[in-house]
């Protein structure tokens, strides 16, 4: 398989441009079998002869390998995958990351920032896919990702994320306004105390650990110990607010794939419904393995979701508020860390907009906490979901996830020693 | 590695040269094109490598990956406007077309500079490094990491009642390879070597598990595995991890004496004092994506731990995994004093940034690929050794906790706010380890840490990790390590 990336990104720091980026890399990825032996390359040193002598040592160190009895081979039946070119080629224009990053900028500027950091990406990724069978595959898709970053002092900042597989939906504007905003009602933050809060989050900060829950189904993850959902097919895992499918292509998902990496037809999976765990994201050789069928998430060593859908709840973010007794609204969060991750044991570094929110009403600005829980506990705490959902991709987001404001209960919040950070 | 196995395992096939001599042309064509183009400054990297990986699950082996990578990243400036242009497309006409592309984005983005990119005076170097090898990396094929992790494998599942149900585990081994020039007249190369393992342990009794994570890597040959004793001590973490589920307690809660252990130290000293003195976080430069720092430009000589408090960065370090003797800006690295006595007395600094903060640059530009900014990173971290025993100092603990290892951990985003739970920690009674206690958390303040460190033991010990930073991200490899380190009344609690 042949994948191309070409890629342009403005990043900027104290309202400036700090760099002008811009990469155009074409690599092959090939899976090479023979008699129960597999082995794996990557190459992007694509020129003179240079793929030729990779090739080679790639079939001899084939060779050289002892035979895998429980190898399983990919099915002869050939597949032909040419969906129409539905990508926006208004991604690729050249002035759409710096012009993207000004706007981001004033609009932060315009509501109450004082500085802005954050970086504009566009990118259109092109697969070309040939297996020996006679399995055909061509893709493209395009998006563009904006994360800003928003301050008032060094203490107040807020966060604003656009991102979208068109440029007509691409809104810098908003996400700067959303970071300006947040920076400017975050001064004079305090500390909350430590204890049980109920705990809204916006599409960001749910989408980060709800993607991890996404990544968790993966075959692999249940197989290799590393993952909260080992056991539990048929069984809750989730409130029955709770539904999380996974598409290999849906409208406006930022990484469409009609194929996978084994030549095989993508498709929707449900991974949780109401509340329920379906089952496992697998390539050939895990369902095999689990006595089931492919889902088309290959990875050849490791399935993994493509485009994550949290399906939308009835509420809107004033009701949702209006529900809580005791609790915090969070809008950003990083460095999600596991202490186990068979038992979903984790903690994450709220940041940026957060807010204190007592009978129902939004109070003060909060920072300087940590939020701890288990996965499973959390998400079967899970009472109110947002109708409005984003797609969510960023540095805390690896796979792009449509999200709404989630709403859970019970979850633990804690401050470090030593006074106010 | 013990006894013979690298001669048993003899190496199947040795690579061929990696960087073609041709693509050294390219480099110095970049730079002459973009500095006819009107360039002030320009940069050219021929970065990339060989390597290949094997991943053992639960004992069964997945098929091995072999890559192969080269490409040129370039770096412009024009009127303190910067570009940085990436292609592996390795021809004289895409380079040439390269030099005009960056130009133009250089261009384009200069009505959106407040801020103007300069690089200081560093003297430019012509340094050539080749990290020995004893048995070349070459040597790590698909054959020799099987063979090294089935026999990791076997030691870790041994024949115990608490069993490691599930085993992830990876070795790794390839060459990275640079050529870099620039327009200043710097011109260095390289050749870095790098074997490195990673593994995931989760322990099963009964309904409960506990789970480790495994990191070693250095720079050098297949030796490494037989130098750093490999199998020893993942054999030594899964005994640990076994006794951990099968025995410990609760811990104590309150505030109390701490040694932290060189595991501890390490990631401390990595999480909130290499990162906060990374001038780009404290210009503002991470600031939507790694963060800022709780120190200011102005910082220098603030006191943010006792006088017991040295940490030090140090990329010249032999065998190290953040071995870094020239950087990617082609200036000669050297150790860096972070925090002298309690004070913040240097920070991490490439040439844009010394230019900005008024100091001399020492070297600390580092890039994972030809698709990314040079940009500054920790090479190696560590709390500088004191001049106590281990013993010596666990003995000035009357009621406390040893923590030797830990699983979870994280730091705010302007590393001021920092948690580590302990996995291996032992309750400590007057001065002697006892009992191991279950996932003690030190959840605590930078300055609250820092300002607690009573004293430091002589032994030195590292870590391998991959730290990640910048956008698009890299993760990049460096040590994290210390002696151990006794915190004086400190809040532990549980989670």
């Amino acid at each position: 398989m042949t994948v191309r990336v070409n890629k342009r990104m403005a990043r900027f720091a104290n309202d400036s441009v700090t760099v002008m980026n811009g990469v155009d890399e074409s690599g092959v990825s090939v899976y090479l079998s023979k008699g129960g032996r597999r082995v794996l390359g990557g190459s992007s040193n694509p020129e003179g002869g240079s793929l030729e002598r990779f090739l080679g040592v790639l079939y001899k160190s084939l060779l050289s390998l002892p035979k895998d009895p429980k190898h399983v081979p990919l099915p002869p039946r050939a597949w032909s995958f040419s969906p129409r070119p539905d990508h926006d080629k208004g991604l690729g224009s050249e002035g759409l990351v710096a012009d993207s990053a000004m706007e981001a900028i004033s609009s932060a500027r315009g509501a109450g920032a004082r500085r802005s950091a954050g970086s504009v990406e566009t990118s259109v990724l092109s697969h070309y896919l040939l297996t020996s069978n006679g399995t055909v595959g061509r893709e493209t898709s395009a998006k563009a990702l904006l994360n800003v970053r928003a301050f008032t002092s060094k203490d107040a900042s807020g966060h604003g994320l656009s991102c979208s597989s068109s440029a007509r939906d691409f809104r810098p504007g908003e996400a700067g306004r959303t970071a300006g905003e947040h920076a400017k009602r975050m001064a004079n933050a305090k500390q909350p105390e430590e204890g049980e809060y109920s705990v809204l989050m916006n599409p960001t900060v749910a989408a980060n650990l709800l993607s991890l829950l996404g990544e968790f189904a993966s075959a692999f993850s249940v197989e290799a110990g590393t993952s909260c959902l080992t056991g539990k097919v048929g069984k809750k895992v989730a409130s029955e607010e709770v539904t999380l499918i996974d598409h290999g292509k849906t409208p406006g998902c930022l990484e469409g794939r009609t194929f996978d990496d084994e030549g095989q037809p993508t498709q929707s999976t449900t991974v949780i419904g109401k509340g329920i765990l379906k089952g496992y994201l697998h390539n050939i050789s895990t369902a095999k393995r689990f006595k089931t069928k492919t889902t088309g998430n290959a990875g050849i060593i490791d399935p993994g979701p493509w485009n994550l859908e949290v399906a939308a709840g009835d509420s809107t973010y004033e009701e949702m508020v209006s529900e809580m007794k005791k609790g915090v609204v969070l809008t950003s969060n990083w460095y999600t860390r596991f202490k186990n991750m068979r038992t979903g044991e984790f903690s994450t570094v709220p940041r940026d907009g957060a807010y204190l929110v007592e009978g129902g009403k939004v109070k003060g600005p909060l920072r300087g906490m940590r939020l701890t829980d288990t996965l499973g506990r959390m998400f079967s705490s899970v009472r109110m979901l947002s109708k409005e959902r984003e797609w969510v991709q960023w540095w805390e987001v690896d796979t792009p996830t449509k999200c709404p404001w989630v709403l859970a209960d019970g979850v633990s919040i804690s401050r470090a020693y030593g006074g106010a950070p | 590695m013990r006894g013979t196995r690298t001669q048993k395992y003899r190496p199947s096939f040795v690579a061929r040269p990696l960087m073609r001599e041709e693509y050294h042309d390219l480099a110095e064509l970049f730079v002459r094109e973009a500095t006819a183009a009107g360039a002030s400054y320009a940069e050219a990297r021929i970065h990339g490598g060989t390597g290949c990986g094997f991943l053992l699950k639960n004992g069964d082996p997945e098929p091995p990956i072999i890559e192969d990578s080269f490409g040129i990243g370039t770096r412009v400036i024009s009127n303190g406007a910067m570009a940085f242009n990436a292609t592996n497309i390795l021809t004289r006409e895409r380079v040439r077309e390269l030099a005009k592309a960056a130009m133009k984005m250089a261009r384009s983005s200069k009505p959106l500079v407040k801020d103007p990119v300069m690089m200081d005076d560093s003297k430019p170097s012509k340094k050539r490094v080749l990290v020995a090898e004893k048995e070349p990396v070459e040597g790590a094929d698909p054959n020799w990491l099987k063979a090294l992790l089935v026999e990791l494998d076997k030691r870790v599942v041994g024949r115990h009642e608490v069993k490691i149900a599930n085993r992830l585990l990876v070795a790794s081994g390839g060459a990275e390879e640079k050529y870099y020039v620039n327009s200043d007249g710097a011109k260095t190369s390289s050749r870095v070597p790098r074997l490195g393992f990673f593994g995931i342990f989760t322990a099963v009794l009964g309904g409960e598990t506990a789970q480790r994570i495994v990191q070693q890597g250095e720079t050098g040959g297949l030796e490494i595995v037989k130098r750093i004793g490999l199998f020893d001590l993942v054999e030594a973490e899964a005994g640990t991890l076994r006794k951990v589920l099968g025995t410990a307690r609760k811990p104590p809660t309150g505030v109390m004496d701490v040694v932290l252990g060189p595991e501890l130290s390490g990631i401390a000293a990595h999480e909130s004092v290499g990162h906060p003195q990374e001038a780009d976080r404290i210009l503002g430069r991470e600031g939507a994506q790694a963060g800022e720092s709780y120190l200011d430009k102005d910082s220098l000589g603030f006191k943010v731990g006792s006088p017991q408090t040295f940490v030090s960065d140090d990329p010249t370090i032999k065998h190290s995994n953040g071995y870094s003797p020239v950087d990617d800006e082609g200036i000669e690295a050297r150790k860096r004093r972070l925090i002298v006595d309690g004070r913040v007395t240097e920070f991490l600094l490439n040439r844009s940034a010394s230019v900005k903060i008024g100091a001399k640059n020492n070297g600390a530009s580092r890039s994972t690929g030809f698709d990314r900014e040079p940009i500054i990173r920790m090479s190696n971290t560590f709390v500088e050794p004191g001049d106590y025993t281990t013993e010596e100092l666990l003995k000035e603990v009357k009621d406390g906790i040893y923590l030797k290892s830990f699983t979870e951990w994280n730091i705010d985003d302007k590393r001021l706010n920092q948690r580590y739970v302990g996995l291996e920690a032992y309750r400590v009674r007057n001065g002697e380890p006892k009992e191991l206690v279950k996932a003690p958390v030190l959840e605590i303040t930078t300055p609250a840490l820092w300002g607690s460190v009573k004293g430091r033991s002589r032994r030195l010990e590292f870590e391998a990790a991959s730290c990640g930073k910048g956008d698009p991200i890299q993760g990049i490899p460096v040590w994290t390590g210390g002696p151990d380190t006794l915190l004086s009344k400190v809040r532990m609690v549980t989670r």
